[in-house]
């Protein structure tokens, strides 16, 4: 096996200790960090396909994430300043007045693995915070905004309506448990998903 | 966590009648199926009289490790027959059992110091049970003290704190984990160990109070088991409890044994 299939293998059963010393050798073996980075991100879209289909668990989820991570913690000094591979910035948060993160902070990881650099907002995050961050942070091309309550698919309505009338030229992809494709419809996002794997997926999709 | 397949043992009928009858498949079976199911060591338990208990352990332990390579745990209440069994093992296991009374410790340790067997060790003496945590945690301190005379690290023990009936206690099994509590304590490193289903003789539905007496016993510190591991409720209790402990990142090991098909997916 090739060092560069060895890092995408160990990433997707989520050697987190094993993956920066293959990353490492992969590089000495003569392989662009461009290139492994991408296996990398390869292995995540397979990690979420899974975890779409019900094959695997959050955690094993998790750990893989984890493991890219570490290994692109090896790459980081080697791709600075050249933003060829990145898809661009994601701003992600829970919508105001709603609290819940674990599902947010799936995405966010799930998303950040795909390629993008994640602006992270919290939780109880105002439509307007959406936008100031928006234009605060450099190419931005996605915002990512959660709800799980019932109570607050209004506020979930509102950000979208918000970021939208800005004028600004970024997608937005919408999510959570009571929220479902009609109702992201009908808010005007340009995607929904219902997991951090397919979340990934769509966020690639509709920046392309 | 350790789990010990007790399937083998003259003591249950059904083994009983195998060993009689010279049935090596049903042997050969109990030891594939147990190591299937996750045990880490397979128990031998003759459970024959005397004069014809040697023979009946090298006969079950060589058919067991014709079928598999999981060490195994040689069980005899005659201390001499657990020495003479190891000689029949092709890789180091489990002694099971030494206690203080008599000289039994001192002809086991000496067998096993310096190797690599792993030994459990009863909290009884030459004075019987002892009836509370207080005098089981001084019998553990005498243990200790021979453990250290023949430089067997800890970590190799395993003490049965003695599981008795739940039926007949006055207190549940409070006296037993504060005993485990007590064990632990002063070394973190040693195992607590016992058979599961002591706990439950003469009660009905018995594996309801097997699944709670060790999920119990797990919080107060044991980390070693005697048990059936076919009984997949109760091997996903050990190690959902263990996930719940903080014992296991990301509830890999949990994971990992549902897969395994060790408990939740019905074969």
């Amino acid at each position: 096996m090739s060092k560069i299939e060895d890092v995408k293998a160990k990433v997707e059963i989520g050697k987190s200790k094993l993956v920066p010393g293959l990353v490492q050798e992969a590089l000495d073996e003569g392989n662009k960090p461009e290139d492994i980075l991408q296996a990398m991100v390869d292995s995540m879209s397979v990690v979420g396909e899974k975890f779409s289909a019900g094959e695997i668990f959050v955690p094993e989820m998790l750990i893989a994430a984890k493991a890219m991570s570490k290994g692109v913690d090896v790459l980081r000094p080697l791709l600075a300043g050249d933003g060829a591979s990145s898809l661009g910035t994601c701003v992600i948060g829970t919508v105001a007045g709603d609290l819940h993160d674990i599902g947010k902070n799936l995405v966010a990881m799930m998303i950040e693995s795909a390629g993008f650099t994640v602006v992270d907002l919290g939780v109880d995050v105002p439509a307007d915070k959406f936008v100031a961050a928006i234009k605060e942070n450099e190419n931005v091309t996605l915002v990512a905004c959660s709800g799980l309550l019932t109570t607050t698919m209004p506020a979930l309505k509102e950000a979208v309506a918000t970021i939208k009338a800005s004028g600004l030229n970024v997608k937005v992809i919408v999510g959570g448990a009571p929220v479902t494709p009609e109702y992201a419809a009908e808010i005007g996002a340009d995607a929904y998903a219902p997991d951090a794997g397919s979340a990934a997926v769509k966020a690639k999709e509709i920046v392309a | 966590m350790i789990i010990i397949g007790e399937k083998i043992n003259g003591a249950i009928p059904s083994t009983a009648k195998a060993i009689a009858e010279k049935d090596a498949d049903f042997i050969r079976n109990l030891a594939k199926i147990q190591t299937e199911a996750g045990a880490d060591y397979i128990d031998v338990c003759a459970s024959v009289e005397d004069s014809i208990e040697l023979d009946t352990m090298k006969w079950l332990i060589d058919l067991v490790q014709e079928v598999t390579d999981t060490p195994i745990a040689v069980d005899s209440p005659n201390v001499h027959t657990c020495v003479e069994a190891m000689k029949y093992c092709n890789k180091p296991g489990l002694f099971n059992s030494v206690s203080l009374e008599g000289d039994k410790v001192d002809i086991a340790f000496s067998e096993i110091a310096n190797t690599k067997w792993e030994c459990v060790a009863l909290l009884n003496s030459d004075k019987g049970i002892p009836k509370t945590a207080k005098d089981r945690l001084d019998v553990f301190i005498d243990l200790m003290a021979k453990v250290k005379e023949y430089h067997i690290d800890p970590s190799r023990i395993h003490i049965d704190p003695l599981i008795e009936m739940l039926c007949t206690s006055e207190e549940g099994i409070s006296m037993v984990t504060e005993v485990i509590r007590g064990i632990k304590e002063q070394y973190p490193t040693i195992h607590v160990t016992g058979a599961v289903s002591n706990i439950s003789f003469n009660l009905p539905a018995r594996k309801i109070v097997n699944q709670a007496f060790a999920v119990l016993a797990m919080n107060a510190g044991m980390d070693s088991f005697i048990l059936d591991p076919l009984n997949q409720d109760l091997m996903g209790m050990l190690f959902a409890t263990e996930a719940l402990l903080g014992e296991d990142d990301y509830c890999m090991e949990y994971i990992g044994a549902y897969r395994e098909g060790i408990f939740g997916q019905k074969k």
